[in-house]
Formats: C-alpha cells, structure tokens, sequence
C-alpha cells in the first residue's frame, strides 16, 4: 500500500516532498480555473484542498450541469483534461472526483444529439490512460481452488470441487486504443473511466460519489429530478449493458456496503441500488438481477439490528 | 492471586503457585461484593485518587490492579471518561514485556508441569495479566465511547502484541478454561478491526482481520467464520486495495492476488465449511459471493453454488429461477430454458405462478425460433396472470411483446400455409397490444419493424424502424442491417448503401463485418460486381486480421467463441456469395475456386452445395447440377432456393412429364415461403408451357410484386 492511501493511519502525514515539486503545477492549475469559476476560495492552494473543497466542486458541479456544457469548446472540459495530463498525481485524482458527473451527464445527453466533445475528450483521455497504463492487457482474477491449501484454509482430500485447473475470471477485458467515441464503443470507454474510479473511490469526497449514485438512478430510471423547477422530466431511455452496468455495481457496492460513514450516502446508495434492480426485472436482464437483489438482500442484513450483536461486550456478571 | 507487577505494593510474601487458587480467589470477589455498598456510594465525589486506596486497601491489591478494577467500576457505570482517567494511570506499555513473558513462562509451565520448572515469584499470574488485558480492554472501549477510535485501536492492539508475542504461532488448543485471558484476548481479536474502522483506517482493519485468521487462536469455529465474512465484505466493498504483507505470500499459487480475489478465497472456504456443516447456511455468504462472482462473469460457478444449497433453503420455483439466471448469464440458454420449464411445469399447477420466471422463460424461447412454441405457453402463463391482478401492468406487456415475438418465429418455421397466417396474424396483435403500453421499448419498436417488413409492410416496418434507431442511441447493427433490407425492399438501394455507410462507421467490430456483408449483397443487387468483389475482398482480410489477434490473445480467445462462429459464418456466406457473382460473369474457374473454399470452411452447408449446383447449371450441365442440388437438399429437406433450381432444371430438361414434378416442387417451396417470388415465377412457365395463359400471366404478376418488394436478403 502507498503512503498516501487514507486506508493507511500514515497516510495524514503527507508526502511534502512530492507535494512540493507539484506545488507549481497545481498552482498552474488552480489559477486557470480561477478565471473559470467566480470565486476560488483563497484556502485553495494546493492539488488535495482542490479535491476537497466544497465550494470548488460544488461550483464545477453546477457548471458541469449547465445544458451547454460539454461541448468542444468548453472551458471546464478544457481545464478537467489539461488537468488530468498533468504529472501530479492528486490532480488526476481531482479529475477522477468528477468522472461520476461527467460520465452521468454525458450518457443522459447522447439522446439530445447535440456536441459532447468536451466530455468525450475527457471520457477518451481517462481510457486512453488506463490503456497504456496496463498496455491493453484484461484484468482478471484466479478463482482459488480449495483443494490447494491457501492461506485461510487447508485442503480437504475428499473435497470436490468444480474445476481442478486454473480457472481465470476475467474483470475487465483487453482495451483496445480508440482515439474517438463511437456509439458501438462508448459503454466500454464510460465504463472504464468508472473503473478508474473504482480504483481510486476511497480517496474520493463523499460528494462525488453522490452524485454517482444520483446518476446511476437517473440511469435506471430515466427519471431526472430538477431540484430547480421541482418537477421531474422522462428521459430516453440509456442501455446499460454489461460493460457500463459492471464497474458501475462495483462503485454502488462500496457506497451501499463499504465502511465509510455518511448515512446519507448509503441512502442515495440504496434508492440507486433499488432502482438499477427495477430496471434489471424491466429489461430481465439475468446478470444485473443476480448482482442487484444479492446487494439489496445484505443492505437489509446490515440494517437488521437482531443481526448486529456485539460480540466485544464484557460480561459484567462474570466474578473476578 | 495478585502477585507483583510494578512491585510497588507486596501484601503476599510468595506468590502462590496456582494462579486459580479458590481462597484467594473467592476472598477477592466477595471483598469486592461486600464492599461495593460502601464506596459506590462514595464514588460520586469523593476523587480517583482516594477510591484508589480504599480498594487497594480493601483488596490488597498492588497499584496497577487496584486501577484495573476501579477502571472497571467505572466503565460499567457508564463514566468513560473517569475509566480512561484511572486506566491512564497503568504504565501499559511498560508491562507489555512482562505480561508476554508471564504468559509463555506460566502456559509452559502447566505443559511440561512434570518436569518441575520452577517459575520465578516475580513472574505475573496469569490472572493478572487478564484483569491488566481486560483493563486494557476496556481503555479501549472507553476511548471507543468518547469518539478516540484511533487511539483505541492503538490501545487495543497492544492485547494482540501481547498474547501473539507469546503464541509466535497461535493458540491450537486453550490456555485455561476458567482463564478470562483468553476470553479478552479474543474481544480484543473483533474489537480491533471494528475500531480501526471507526477511525477510517481500512487498510489497518484489513491487516488486523488477516493477522487473526491465519493463525489458529483457538477462536469459535462460528466466530472464525463470522471474521471471514467481514474480512470478505471489507475486501470486496471497502474500495481498498491492499496487498497481502510478504510474509502470508509463500503458498505460491494459492496465495489470492488482490482484494477481489482473497474475498472470493475467504468465500468459498465459508461455502464449504456450509457444505461440511461446520457452519449453517448463511445467506449473506451466498449474497457476498453472487456479487463477487456476478462482476467476475463467474455464473456457472455461481450456479454450483445454487445447487449446492440444501433443500429448503430456497423455494423450489426459486431455486430453478435462480439457475435459470446463473445459466442465462453464463450464456447457456439452453440449460436456463429447461430449468424454467420446470417451472411453468405440472409439479409447480397448485403453486403461485412465479411471474419472473415465467417472463424469462419468454424472453429466452423468444430468442430461437425452434423454441417458439414454449415461448408462447411461457408467455401466455404470465397474461392468464395478470387476469388474476397478479402482474403488474409492464410485465403484461413484456408478455405480450415475447408473445410477438414467438408467435413471428412459430410462423418462420412453420411448414403449413394456414398455420403460418394464423401466426402471423397473432404476431402482430400481440406486438401492437404491448405497444399500447411500452411505446418506448426499443426491442418491441425493432420486433414491431422486423415483423412487419417479413409481412412485408414495408411502410411501417420503415417508420417503426427509423423509431427504433432514433430511440437506441447506443450501437445497434441490427437497427442499421434492418432499415437497410427494408429499403432495399422498397428498391430504395442508395438510400441503403447510406445507411450502411453511417452503420460502419458507428459499428463494433462484429456489426462491422455483418454491415460489409450486406453491402456487397446490396452492391449485387445493384449490378456492381466489381466493387462487391472489393467488399468481400475488405471483408475477409478484416475477419483474417480478427482472427489472429484472437488467437495471439488467449483471454479473449477464450471470451469469444460467439464471435468467432459469427466470423465462420460470414466467412462462408462470402465465399458463397462470391462464386455466385463469378458464376454469373462466366468466370468458371474462379467460380469453383470460391465454391471449394467454402465447402472447404463447412462441407454440409446447403448453400454450398447449392452454388455448386448454380454452378453446373450456368454451364448447362444439368443433370450435375440437379445431384448438387439434391445433396443440398438431403442436408436440408427444407432448403426452397434448392427446391426451386431443381424445378426450373426440370423445367429446363423441358420434357412434358417432367413438369408435374416440377409444380409439385414449386408448391412445396411456397407452402415453406410463399413470398419466394422465383418459385412463382417458375410456376408462371410451367402454367404458359401448359397453355392456361391467364393463370400464368396471374403467377408472373405475383412473382413481379413480390420481386418488387423483396429485400436483398431475408430480413432478421
């Protein structure tokens, strides 16, 4: 594990050395969307206040969500993919705070037939990234053989198990470098921008990956809840094939499951999870049945108090 | 029983040897219990410090056990904060080495007790290091209560350092029966990633679950299990990647690489201590591996692990619908189908239907034709359901669709002309009832198109499928492949070639090579041989190319065998295509090359044989081309376009009593495809060469009209 991981405790002291050298860039950086959003607090100054500040991201949220942006000559867009080519790696990770918003609007725009290329340049730019990241090669998994000891167990002889051999499950397959969206190609590249996100969510604002379950709900239902004007508009329906539907359970399931402790997240968490389970019985779609209802079945187990007893009390009764 | 820790207080000269000695033991509890009265009461006010010496006094205890309890009083009065107050008086970390040592000197001792070790008088009793554990315990818990998690995963890591010091490689069997140190070694043991939790810190979590699961601590077979599982949903949902410290890396292969597949390990040892009854069933083991082995594609294991499940468990319609998913998902439709058959089965009559099932059923059957039948009998379960106020009204409609869909394909494959029309008439019924309710259903909208363009409504097929792809904003081939036949129907082929020219663009890979194909068909049609030719030439070098990145990429190899029959078969059809283009320019040679080519990627396909027999007849030699015709025909009993050649040879051969025979082969082709227009044509020279000129000129105006609305090639 990195040191700059937060699932480290070493992890709040940060790494100066290489904040210092990237200090210059995320300077850069901050200045160029100073000039885009009306007020950058001063307190900004560095790539990680960048990531958490609220009043940042609410802002590029909100410009985000404008109905004229996402087109070729749209600054943010332009600043979100100068951003992630730079070297610092905590600007990347500013960028990736914004994949959920930018991959939600994006895909519930495609219908209106209008410019997404700001959007597809930071969409293509990400998957460009994980491409030459892991040189096209699948990501996959062994599925363990319990006839070979592990270190959790040891083998039983008489065990029978389905397959002796080595039995590889392929997480994300090979990526092949696209430099354009095309309509036959785009859930894949969405989909491995959530990947990345995926990767990097326990770094993530809590805000962001809100608006991930926002969108997934938006997604399943086609529903869009315009907080503004209180009603809600009836969208063209989005596919959500496997290649989108996959990584995006994954988010779901560290929002829904994970040990993080906003309620309000497992709430958005939980109507997105409801919802993707309705649409999955709507397109009977077997895959995303299977992975939604096992996740809404433990979300009621976590709820279920009778199931949470602790084990760690001491028995006061008990005589010295 | 309470010997020297800090030695600032000896009320015993000697230690007694037997740390449970019943007389000290029951003279401290009921010194405890007798006095509690009094200095509960005192508690309140009076401060730590002299509370402290009442019970030293009281209990004869030295300094850090006389906080050990007094901590204790206070924490389960509920004052965390003045338990934390007393606790931070024990000098804990400068007692970790003794109390390890006194652990190891004291358990050594009780094994080998034969061989009179004499342990030191200074040496702690075991008693004492549980009632110090326990208050280090408790600091923990305390800290824990005033919001100090990581402090108190701090404190209370420093139990495990202590009793996994002593125990280099765990606890195989129990220290003491009537020992708290193990009891609060093992609170300690799930407090701890509990609290590193709390305090944010997964990856520490993660590390404490791994540190105590292997290495045996003579844990309860059901605690163990209860670890296992949240070290698994910590692995599978925290969003943490943390890799296994070198040292567990040593069982070479075994050893789960990532987070994903460590959970997926952990599970399935949980899955098989279910199956040896060592624990019992546990859905949320069940519903933590169906995740991990969803977003894995791993559905056929899955689906072991359904059937694994003992009676009972799962409702029996359940339980086939549960395996009809895991199957469906794993691609095998087949095994799914059959399973959900059992479901609209006899045994289910007397049980509620299980709509979901039923509509899956549905769904499936309507993707093969030859299942058509079972879709209809799936599908008309779920409507007579909804009859019943069962079924909510898009299910109802999703039947119907399925309903549409089936009945179309029972007309494709049916061989009786009255049958087929009743089929086709229920086809569209069904679909246009589902469309009452889901206008916005891209699969009805293309089902409705597709329907209508094989009925040869053509204008509506248009409209319906114009709908459809201004609907599906994601990659539809088959939208593209469908407007492009309809206005090849309707002769409008420039406007097909520009559809196709969007559709390639925008298409995967796959589409792309159906699309070619039916360009060059098209580009056929339109008698431009020589830029088909180039298309096919295009088509195979892309399948060529395909096939050998697949094969350099063993993965998807593995991945992809649909793709790679959806490439064989294009692969034929081009080089069958591409002799019937040659044979039409009287290029022989290059004509049999192409034949033999496909013959060669699949002897018993009928339209090879077929084009042979094409072949043999633009050559004029009959009598070779009517065995190569009949051979396609002893493949396919049913092939029309082999049916039809044979009766224009006859024709050709052109004796009188030949000609009956001939009629009797053209009926049977329209009994299978009335909408062949060459069979009517052919029927129309038969009728002129018998003289009924009026039914002749009748016959060659059908052949005409369905010539004119024919697509290029059989809509799908």
């Amino acid at each position: 594990m990195s040191s700059s991981n937060p699932g480290s405790p070493s992890a709040t002291a940060t790494s100066s050395s290489s904040a210092s050298s990237f200090s210059s860039k995320a300077h850069s950086c901050i200045q160029a969307l100073s000039s885009i959003l009306s007020t950058v607090p001063s307190s900004v100054s560095s790539s990680s206040s960048l990531l958490h500040d609220p009043t940042v991201s609410s802002q590029i949220s909100t410009l985000l969500r404008d109905p004229d942006s996402g087109s070729g000559d749209n600054n943010l867009c332009r600043w979100l993919y100068d951003t992630f080519h730079s070297p610092d790696p905590e600007l990347k990770l500013v960028v990736l705070r914004f994949v959920p918003i930018v991959a939600g609007i994006y895909l519930s725009r495609i219908a209106l037939r209008k410019s997404l290329a700001g959007f597809e340049a930071i969409l293509l730019a990400l998957y460009a990234h994980e491409t030459t990241a892991r040189d096209g090669q699948p990501i996959s998994v062994n599925v363990p053989d319990l006839t070979q000891p592990s270190i959790y167990h040891e083998a039983k002889s008489s065990v029978k198990t389905q397959a002796t051999e080595l039995n590889l499950a392929v997480i994300s397959p090979t990526l092949e470098p696209h430099g354009t969206m095309r309509s036959s190609r785009r859930a894949r590249i969405v989909g491995v921008a959530l990947e990345l996100y995926y990767s990097k969510i326990s770094q993530m604002p809590v805000s962001s990956k809100l608006e991930f379950c926002e969108f997934c709900d938006i997604w399943a239902t086609g529903i869009q809840n315009k907080p503004s004007s209180s009603s809600s508009s009836k969208q063209k329906t989005i596919l959500l094939p496997w290649e989108l539907l996959q990584p995006s359970l994954r988010i779901l399931g560290h929002c829904l499951l994970g040990a993080h402790k906003s309620k309000k997240l497992y709430e958005a968490a939980s109507i997105a999870t409801k919802s993707l389970y309705e649409r999955s019985l709507h397109d009977i779609d077997a895959k995303a049945i299977l992975a939604t209802s096992s996740l809404l079945r433990l979300e009621k187990m976590a709820l279920d108090p009778k199931l949470n007893v602790d084990h760690t009390e001491i028995d006061m009764s008990l005589a010295l | 029983m309470l010997c020297a820790c800090s030695g600032e207080q000896f009320k015993f000269e000697d230690a007694p040897q037997s740390p449970e000695s019943l007389a000290t033991r029951d003279f401290s509890a009921s010194g405890l219990s007798s006095r509690t009265g009094d200095w509960e009461s005192k508690l309140d006010d009076v401060q730590v410090d002299e509370a402290e010496s009442t019970v030293k006094e009281a209990l004869s205890l030295n300094y850090e056990e006389a906080r050990a309890l007094l901590g204790r009083l206070e924490y389960q009065r509920g004052n965390f904060d003045a338990a934390l107050q007393v606790f931070q008086g024990i000098d804990i970390k400068g007692l970790k080495p003794s109390m390890t040592r006194a652990i190891v000197e004291r358990t050594r001792q009780r094994k080998l007790r034969s061989k009179g070790d004499i342990i030191p008088p200074s040496v702690m009793s075991l008693h004492s290091v549980s009632l110090l554990l326990e208050a280090i315990l408790l600091k923990a818990k305390s800290l824990d209560e005033l919001g100090h998690f990581r402090d108190a995963a701090k404190e209370c890591n420093i139990i495990l350092d202590v009793v996994e010091a002593a125990f280099p490689n765990g606890m195989h069997e129990g220290i003491a029966e009537d020992c708290k140190l193990q009891e609060m070694f093992h609170k300690a043991l799930e407090l701890l990633p509990r609290l590193w939790k709390k305090a944010g810190f997964l990856g520490e979590a993660i590390t404490v679950y791994r540190r105590v699961l292997v290495k045996p601590w003579n844990l309860d077979p059901l605690r163990v299990a209860s670890l296992q599982k949240d070290l698994a949903a910590n692995l599978l949902y925290g969003g943490v990647e943390t890799s296994l410290p070198p040292h567990l890396q040593v069982w070479g292969s075994a050893t789960p690489n990532g987070n994903m597949e460590e959970a997926i390990l952990l599970l399935l040892v949980l899955m098989q201590k279910v199956a040896y009854g060592e624990i019992k069933w546990d859905s949320d083991i069940m519903d933590h591996l169906t995740f991990a082995l969803t977003v894995t594609g791993q559905f056929e294991l899955l689906g072991s692990y359904v059937e694994q499940a003992l009676p009972g468990i799962y409702e029996r319609a359940n339980r086939w619908y549960l395996l009809a998913l895991c199957y469906a998902a794993a691609g095998q439709n087949e095994v799914a189908l059959n399973l959900l058959k059992k479901v609209s089965g006899q045994s289910e009559a007397k049980h509620k239907p299980h709509i979901p099932a039923l509509l899956f059923g549905a769904k499936l059957s309507s993707q093969d034709p030859k299942h058509a039948h079972y879709g209809i009998t799936f599908a008309c379960n779920v409507i007579d359901s909804a009859a019943d106020d069962q079924v909510n009204e898009h299910f109802k409609s999703q039947a119907h669709k399925f309903l549409g869909v089936c009945y179309g394909n029972a007309a494709r494959i049916s061989i009786s002309d009255a049958e087929r029309s009743v089929f086709q008439k229920e086809s569209l019924a069904s679909l246009n009832s589902a469309a009452l309710n889901m206008k916005e259903d891209p699969e009805l909208i293309f089902n409705l198109s597709l329907e209508n363009a094989v009925q040869r409504n053509l204008d509506v097929a248009f409209e319906n499928a114009m709908v459809y792809s201004n609907m599906v904003t994601e990659d539809s081939g088959r939208g593209w492949r469908l407007l492009a036949l309809i206005l090849s129907a309707d002769r409008r082929f420039k406007d097909a070639e520009t559809i196709l020219e969007v559709a390639l663009d925008e298409a995967g890979s796959l589409d792309q090579l159906e699309l070619l194909r039916l360009r060059a068909v098209l580009q056929i049609a339109e008698e431009r041989p020589k830029q088909a030719i180039e298309t096919y030439r295009i088509l195979l070098s892309l399948i060529k190319t395909q096939r050998e990145s697949r094969s350099n990429n063993f993965e998807s190899a593995k991945s992809s065998d649909s793709e790679g029959v959806t490439e064989r078969v294009l692969e034929l059809a081009a080089w069958q295509d591409l002799a019937t283009i040659y044979t039409k320019f009287g290029s022989w040679l290059d004509a049999e090359i192409c034949v033999n080519k496909a013959k060669s990627i699949e002897l018993y396909s009928p339209k090879s044989w077929h084009t042979s027999g094409l072949l043999f007849e633009a050559q004029s030699l009959h009598k070779e081309a009517l065995v190569s015709f009949s051979i396609a025909l002893s493949i396919e009993p049913d092939y029309v376009p082999s049916i039809v050649s044979t009766a224009a040879v006859l024709l050709h051969l052109g004796s009188q009593s030949s000609l009956p025979i001939a009629r009797s082969f053209l009926m049977n082709a329209l009994r299978l495809d009335p909408t062949n227009h060459e069979a009517w044509m052919n029927l129309g020279l038969i009728a002129k060469l018998e003289g009924s000129l009026q039914q002749a000129a009748d016959f060659f105006q059908a052949a005409y009209e369905l010539k004119m609305s024919a697509p290029v090639e059989a809509f799908k």
